[in-house]
């Protein structure tokens, strides 16, 4: 490893590090804000989880608690050590940097930016720093996708398929990422595929025996994220439309918002298995942008990887715009919200016009990405910015 | 509309079609009912029912009359600061029944006698052994006034709160039994108990249990026995709720201490409370059960106020003469500082409550009985056909049908019987502010200089998120930790929408300390057709429950809480699914595009729509019709030429 990248690898440790250590009460004041915090990823319910099984009190059975067992185990055994708390969180979000400087270094010709630069983009994105130190468990899901991304980049398939289990285990949505990984193995997405579905079973029974042999945390944990039935404000697309929609007409509309999900998975994988890695990317940003409770933190994941797209940044027809949209909501978020929630001078309708800000500022650029791919495959990797293209 | 809507209204019509049964059927062989009708109707004797009367008199005049299991008490007692507390208490009890009966054979209520009729059916068709019911309104001052009547084991929170014991064969069945109950309790009492739901109803484990004494039968024995309870906070308690109070008595409010009760009275008062409680009692030698029921009417009321209020029923201002004005300040003709009240009271209870007694209830083996609990230096008298009469004890017993009045006087009123010392102080508060979270604090004072054991019942409804983790206790000494207090904690979480959170913690409180124990809650956003039409008025949260064990039985309640949730904007529903649904749709539509079509270049794609787009399509019709009329010129110039 070049020095340049020991350089960001610690400045990105310190930075956590001190902003956690600097502003003691950020944390929780972060846990608490919707923006970094959902009930599926905060810290709090985390910390209710492991003081329950501290206490031998039932821990699905109410709903408060949405961790799998294994991270409330892991929790309950940290938690003794409280101070620590944040450099573990922060020696995680380091080893992502790391491992994105890795990646960059596996497209090191094709990319022509030095390998660090997706590291330093990382750590010094705001939005993956405050996940970082409100210690969202999100963090947990974002570091197996990355390292399983890496493995898989590197053919070490069997490292990947454990890796992408353990984030289908925190975070089913993390499954379908199988697909475009399957797509980067090619040839070995079957092996990869078994090994994943045998990792993810063995996992569900070390959770169902650490559950006292009682299957109730897959309601809480995984069940949630489909039935939506917590209703919290969020930056997603979910939240306002549940509240607002007809009693009648719910099971069809939440049967549509997860088809929705799914819906553009294939598709990428389908349309780019040339490109598998972008292809990768772009679902993880087609899952920011759908699934119920996204947080900042999976938005500022997927633009950690924007820096790979550098070669087709001439193509992008408006960055200027979406980035106007990313700052428009992400500065008017806390705002709006504590207009409604705090002020009571604003209504729920502020935040929720915020929360189409972003997904519109998502799509646009997964909008954008997707057209600039398109592009550089018609111009067969030479880029020819002066050629007009359209579609018929 | 589900079934469990359509429960009360089936149930209530069961109801008054067994009352109508009875009406039916003449009961005149069985002289005990019809003596009971005939007290009761004797005080509404027109001059032109001289049958009536007669009647009346002739069964009155029975050496030996028939005695029910029937007692009714009224207990007067003068608080400090010229309040007085009125409680009217009133024990029945049902004819025996066999336990091995078929218990929805309509005839088998025949036995009800003075115990009211529409109870046992509700009783017996969803298996309550126990029934429990509170309605309660008001502030007591228990600094001032002391412990609270019967050590609070009749007064429930603010609103209404019920619990029962069924018999069940299973929990689901008990929860069957007991939305059965509460429906049925809905329509009896004229109260909005229909709902409660699993939503609102606990099974308590420490808590609300039944007497050490108290045996609770089961019918069968393969069953269980199911202790529920649910509260209703926002539910106000009002003169309609009265009314079938009174019902319930086998003197209909018509004699007997009874007929002081009078809804404007009772319910112009700081603090009220009516409780019914009904068990069933059982002998297992005999294999004969009854039913006991206990129903107590309390009511604190400012006797100043209520004074002036039967004075002037219409609050107009004091002519000048009558003014009480401190003349040692600065006054004039129109305006002066008032003196303070005046100790010198004295007022007779047919002023505070409207009505004179109509008699004793002359129903049950003792006669109905009033006793007034006052230190020696005040007078009461009681007041029949003009006379007074005293006693020493200063309880008087009501033998016959005459008016009674209760007369008490005395030159210091500011004197009464020293109030027993509450044992436990315990006061609950919402802290945080914004309308997402918030915390619940709870103070618990003990005065005493012995340990208080108890345990604190709580029940929170299920959009509050309770993180028991936050559990903390704030205490001026430092050695009081969680632990040192709290010996045992029972936590079963809510669920959304399905049950409540139920915390019940045995706690010790050390003599004479004082400390709060606090958590923090999520506030839950609900969907927008769960909110009531009030929305912005808040949620009343039920009052916690302290129900001391030692040093002596007491229970005491926290007063119920508001709290305030975020809403919605509620015009929103269509603006919300357009707005979503476009932004979903645009995300949707562009990538599909994207993905689906051909990339060429503009020149190519300008040949493509010069031979296929819409303009070309146009062109090329019109180039038919023009080739169309063209032909056809061309016809018609060839048939010209032939011709």
């Amino acid at each position: 490893m070049v020095s340049s990248e020991w350089q960001v690898v610690w400045a990105c440790f310190a930075s956590r590090l001190a902003v956690s250590y600097l502003f003691p009460s950020l944390q929780q004041q972060l846990d608490r804000t919707v923006e970094f915090s959902t009930p599926v990823t905060s810290y709090r319910s985390l910390q209710e989880g492991a003081y329950l099984l501290l206490h031998n009190l039932p821990i699905y059975d109410g709903g408060v608690v949405h961790h799998v067992p294994l991270l409330v185990a892991l929790m309950a055994f940290v938690q003794q050590a409280e101070f620590l708390m944040p450099v573990l969180f922060a020696a995680m979000d380091t080893l992502i940097a790391y491992q994105l400087m890795q990646i960059a270094k596996i497209y090191q010709r094709q990319l022509q930016i030095p390998s660090y630069i997706p590291g330093v983009v990382y750590a010094v994105n705001p939005l993956v720093l405050l996940s970082c130190v409100s210690q969202s468990t999100c963090l947990f899901v974002n570091l197996s996708i990355s390292t399983s991304l890496l493995f898989a980049l590197s053919r070490q398939f069997s490292l990947s398929a454990i890796c992408i289990a353990l984030a289908g285990y925190l975070s089913p949505y993390a499954y379908l990422l199988l697909i475009p990984l399957a797509g980067i193995c090619g040839s070995n997405s079957f092996g990869l595929v078994v090994k994943c579905t045998l990792v993810s079973i063995v996992l569900q029974l070390i959770s169902f025996k650490l559950n006292n042999d009682n299957w109730n945390y897959l309601t809480s944990t995984y069940w949630i994220l489909i039935t939506f039935s917590k209703i919290r404000p969020n930056l997603g697309l979910w939240w306002y439309f549940f509240i607002e929609m007809f009693e009648f007409f719910i099971p069809f509309f939440k049967s549509v918002f997860n088809i929705f999900v799914v819906s553009f998975i294939p598709p990428f994988t389908i349309r780019f298995n040339q490109q598998s890695f972008y292809a990768f990317v772009l679902c993880l940003g087609w899952i920011t942008l759908t699934k119920s409770y996204p947080t900042l933190g999976d938005g500022g994941f997927f633009l950690s990887f924007i820096p790979f797209f550098k070669p087709i940044f001439g193509y992008l027809r408006y960055p200027v715009i979406s980035t106007l949209l990313f700052i428009h909501a992400i500065i008017l978020s806390p705002i709006f919200y504590y207009l409604w929630i705090g002020l009571g001078s604003g209504n729920s309708n502020f935040f929720y016009a915020i929360s189409l800000v972003y997904a519109l500022a998502i799509s646009s650029v997964i909008v954008d990405l997707t057209w600039a791919m398109l592009r550089i495959e018609y111009d067969s990797g030479k880029p020819n910015l002066s050629l007009k293209l359209t579609q018929i | 509309m589900r079934l469990q809507n359509w429960i009360p209204v089936l149930l209530l019509a069961a109801i008054v079609t067994a009352e109508v049964d009875f009406e039916v059927n003449p009961v005149d062989n069985e002289t005990e009912s019809v003596q009971q009708d005939v007290i009761d109707e004797s005080w509404n004797a027109e001059p032109g029912e001289s049958s009536r009367i007669t009647q009346s008199s002739k069964f009155l005049s029975l050496e030996h009359p028939i005695e029910y299991n029937f007692r009714e008490h009224l207990d007067l007692t003068p608080l400090p600061n010229n309040f007085l507390l009125a409680s009217f208490q009133f024990y029945m009890q049902s004819e025996p029944f066999g336990i091995d009966r078929d218990q929805h054979e309509s005839s088998e209520y025949s036995h009800h006698t003075v115990f009211p009729k529409p109870v046992g059916p509700i009783m017996s068709q969803t298996n309550t052994r126990q029934l429990h019911l509170r309605f309660t309104h008001g502030l007591w001052d228990s600094q001032e006034w002391g412990q609270l009547p019967h050590n609070g084991l009749k007064s429930g929170g603010t609103g209404v709160e019920l619990w029962a014991i069924v018999e069940a064969p299973s929990k689901e069945e008990a929860l069957k039994s007991w939305i059965t109950l509460a429906n049925s309790l809905s329509g009896l009492f004229c109260a909005s108990i229909n709902f409660i739901d699993t939503s609102k109803t606990t099974f308590p484990v420490s808590s609300f249990l039944p007497k050490e004494d108290e045996a609770i039968p089961l019918l069968n024995q393969s069953n269980h026995l199911y202790l529920m309870r649910a509260t209703l906070a926002n539910e106000p308690v009002c003169t309609e709720n009265l009314t079938p109070f009174v019902k319930l008595l086998p003197t209909r409010g018509k004699s007997g201490i009874s007929s002081l009760l009078d809804g404007h009275k009772i319910f112009d008062s700081n603090w009220h409370s009516l409780s019914i409680d009904v068990n069933t009692v059982c002998d297992e030698s005999t294999a004969n059960c009854h039913f006991v029921m206990e129903e107590f009417i309390e009511t604190v009321v400012n006797v100043p106020n209520a004074l002036a209020r039967a004075d002037r029923p219409i609050p107009k201002p004091l002519p000048g003469d009558e003014l009480r004005c401190d003349t040692n300040r600065p006054h004039d003709a129109f305006q002066c500082f008032p003196l303070p009240q005046s100790k010198e009271v004295s007022f007779s209870i047919s002023k505070l409550f409207g009505k004179k007694i109509r008699g004793g209830s002359l129903l049950g083996e003792q006669s109905s009985k009033i006793c007034v609990h006052v230190p020696s230096h005040w007078d009461v008298m009681i007041q029949v056909d003009e006379s007074y009469f005293a006693t020493d004890d200063n309880c008087f017993d009501l033998n016959n049908n005459k008016p009674h009045d209760v007369r008490l006087e005395t030159t210091d009123s500011k004197s009464v019987l020293p109030s027993k010392k509450t044992p436990i102080y315990v006061s609950r508060a919402l802290t945080g502010y914004g309308q997402d979270r918030g915390g619940l604090r709870s103070v618990f004072r003990n005065p005493s200089n012995e340990a208080v054991e108890l345990v604190y019942f709580e029940s929170l409804p299920w959009f509050m998120g309770v993180y028991l983790s936050s559990l903390a206790i704030e205490s001026d000494d430092p050695e009081l930790t969680l632990d040192s207090v709290v010996k045992s904690t029972f936590y079963s979480p809510a669920r959304d929408r399905e049950r409540p959170t139920h915390l019940e913690r045995a706690m010790i409180i050390p003599p004479n300390t004082a400390f709060a124990i606090s958590f923090q809650f999520d506030k839950s956003l609900l969907k927008y057709a769960e909110y009531p039409p009030d929305a912005n008025h808040g949620f009343e949260i039920e009052a916690a429950v302290a129900a001391v064990l030692t040093p002596e039985r007491y229970e005491a309640r926290t007063s119920s809480l508001l709290l305030s949730l975020s809403t919605p904007d509620f015009s929103m529903p269509y603006n919300v699914i357009i707005l979503t649904s476009t932004v979903m749709g645009l995300a949707f539509g562009t990538l599909f595009n994207l993905i689906s079509k051909q990339l060429i270049t503009l020149e190519e794609a300008d040949k493509i729509l010069a031979s296929t787009g819409p303009r070309a399509k146009l062109l090329r019709v019109k180039a038919k019709i023009v080739n169309m009329l063209q032909g056809n010129k061309n016809k018609i110039i060839k048939s010209a030429k032939y011709e």
